[in-house]
């Protein structure tokens, strides 16, 4: 390096300028909370073209293409079925117990898919966010709806199993509350997923601990188990009714496997919960917008 | 260095103004003096993300007002902070202190953003569109030119990460210069592609520079500068060191690159600090009213 550090001039000179600011907007900022809004609702048809797209282009490197929507949570109950119901014998108690599995594995799959994408949004679409300039949640949002899109083969590949595996359950018009519930579900999966996605853009490593956690949340959700065979402690039992996965699982359950309406404590506690993640979620998505797809 | 007492009033609203702007960058070094990276003092200093970080100051602060009208070449040599700048600018980076406002959202017409690989080109060309705010019907009456101005004919249906690197450059610089924007941002866009691409670019170039409010040029193209410039700046080490008409600058610059080449520097500095002490330097005064009352 250079002996001595050349010192650069001074400018000759300052001049005072004055300019009319009021028609300018800082380059970047973030708007308020509701014309955040108002702006990603003019991005809407962004948001529903990169979901759609997607969705198309995930299977198309695979040979039965689309199918893989449906084998892949198909083969998946397969394999709990084997492990749990066949060796481990946790299916005791439970009738039918294809169909009680199928709903929690494939329910299970659709929340830690839409959660993991979600998370993974910012992430992964640096590129496009370095650059144009949109609404960052548009990102999020998208991969959601396109992991609800996906959702709906998968939805209708869980009820045809409960249709053909013996003991086959009738149809009735109760099942179509299955609807509702999954909707409710995905609004839950939008708001962790924006959570996750603010954290993950900060602080990369924590897409390593998301499959542990999702593992622990099926786990604490009886996807394959009968929870009241375990669970005795009242207390507990309290907070396994707060957990929206629990009940979605067991919203579906009783309309598709008991014909019984659903508690309308399981509707109330799963509606409350995944509208407060999807506030808080907007909310925490919102505040960070101006650091996404910055190093 | 003089404070120059009177205030101009800058009539009707400019189109950019840079208020007081200086960039930092905070990075890893991999230079180890501060001790080693590996074992668990490393560790946890990574943990603690206070490994071997080095400050590294891109721009220093500086204020610029550019007007409607106006097209603004940057010059200066690598790591001089033009391409900090133009970052600035179109907000894919924020200041470390200050601001930049624009009246409208600038767009940086560049071809270094990559789009998303999975997907075909007519399908980034939707994306990158919407992205842009355009709308569906927008869209379908600007495609063909879009892919026309690529140069892709058919590939445009191939997956993009089946593209060469220049097909991917083309295709974004395609994108990008489909909207008319009113601050258009252009970093080196002009030298990428065979000839034949950057004479298709160049006339949409001018045609998107004659629609534009304002235009922000990084070249290392003095003759490109001089042809296309109203106003020419020139950044050395993060600093501003002149601002001026294209002739005068890119001549001094010009001055300046040669002596620099012949290795000498003694002289080359000397060219710089009689540029630098002859600049005048702006204060944004930010004015409220509508009046032209003169505030502080």
């Amino acid at each position: 390096m250079s002996a001595k550090k050349a010192k650069l001039p001074e400018p000759a000179g300052i001049q005072p300028l004055s300019v009319d600011m009021r028609k300018l907007t800082r380059v970047g900022s973030r708007p308020n909370f509701l014309d955040y809004l108002v702006k990603l609702w003019d991005f809407r048809q962004f948001i529903f073209y990169d979901a759609r797209a997607r969705v198309q282009s995930g299977t198309r490197r695979d040979r039965l293409g689309s199918a893989w929507l449906l084998l892949n949570p198909i083969f998946n109950g397969l394999t709990y079925y084997l492990i749990f119901g066949v060796l481990l014998q946790t299916s005791r108690g439970i009738d039918n117990f294809v169909g009680y599995l199928v709903v929690g594995i494939f329910l299970y799959q659709f929340s830690s898919g839409a959660i993991t994408a979600g998370a993974r949004s910012i992430r992964n679409g640096k590129a496009v966010v370095q650059a144009f300039n949109f609404p960052r949640a548009a990102l999020p949002l998208g991969a959601n709806i396109r992991e609800l899109l996906s959702a709906v083969p998968l939805v209708l590949g869980m009820l045809l199993i409960i249709v053909v595996f013996p003991p086959a359950e009738t149809i009735s018009w109760l099942w179509l509350l299955v609807i509702p519930a999954v909707l409710l579900q995905g609004l839950f999966n939008l708001g962790i997923g924006m959570i996750l996605a603010r954290v993950i853009a900060r602080v990369h490593d924590v897409t390593h601990l998301l499959p542990f956690v999702l593992r622990a949340w099926m786990y604490a959700s009886a996807v394959f188990y009968s929870y009241d065979r375990f669970i005795s402690d009242p207390t507990l039992l309290e907070v396994m009714t707060l957990n929206p996965l629990f009940n979605v699982i067991d919203i579906v359950r009783s309309c598709v496997l008991y014909d019984t309406l659903p508690a309308w404590e399981s509707w109330a506690s799963l509606a409350c919960v995944a509208l407060a993640a999807l506030l808080v979620g907007f909310f925490f998505f919102w505040k960070g917008e101006e650091t996404y797809g910055r190093d | 260095m003089v404070g120059i007492d009177e205030t101009l009033f800058l009539d009707g609203p400019p189109c950019v103004v840079i208020d007081k702007v200086a960039m930092t960058y905070k990075v890893e070094s991999s230079n180890d003096r501060s001790g080693s990276t590996q074992g668990m003092k490393g560790v946890l200093r990574n943990v603690l993300g206070r490994s071997n970080r080095v400050t590294v100051s891109a721009l220093k602060e500086m204020s610029l007002v550019v007007e409607r009208g106006e097209s603004v070449g940057i010059i200066g040599r690598n790591g001089s902070g033009k391409s900090t700048m133009m970052k600035l600018i179109s907000g894919q980076v924020a200041p470390t202190e200050g601001g930049v406002y624009a009246s409208s959202t600038p767009i940086l017409l560049g071809v270094n953003a990559a789009l998303v690989p999975e997907l075909s080109g007519d399908q980034n060309v939707v994306l990158g569109c919407l992205a842009m705010g355009m709308s569906m019907e927008q869209i379908d009456e600007q495609f063909d030119s879009i892919v026309e101005l690529s140069g892709l004919d058919s590939a445009i249906y191939l997956p993009m990460k089946s593209y060469s690197s220049g097909m991917a450059s083309r295709l974004r610089f395609a994108i990008a210069a489909a909207v008319n924007p009113e601050i258009l941002l252009v970093d080196e866009a002009l030298n990428t592609g065979d000839a034949q691409f950057s004479s298709r670019s160049k006339a949409r170039m001018d045609e998107l520079r004659a629609q534009a409010g304002c235009v922000f040029i990084v070249s290392h193209s003095l003759d490109t500068i001089r042809d296309m410039c109203s106003r020419v700046i020139w950044l050395d080490k993060g600093e501003l060191i002149m601002d001026g008409s294209p002739e005068e600058t890119t001549e001094l610059y010009r001055d300046f690159s040669a002596h620099l080449s012949k290795g000498n520097n003694i002289s080359a500095t000397r060219i710089k600090d009689d540029a630098r002490a002859n600049l005048v330097a702006t204060q944004v005064l930010e004015r409220t009213t509508g009046r032209r009352t003169e505030r502080r």
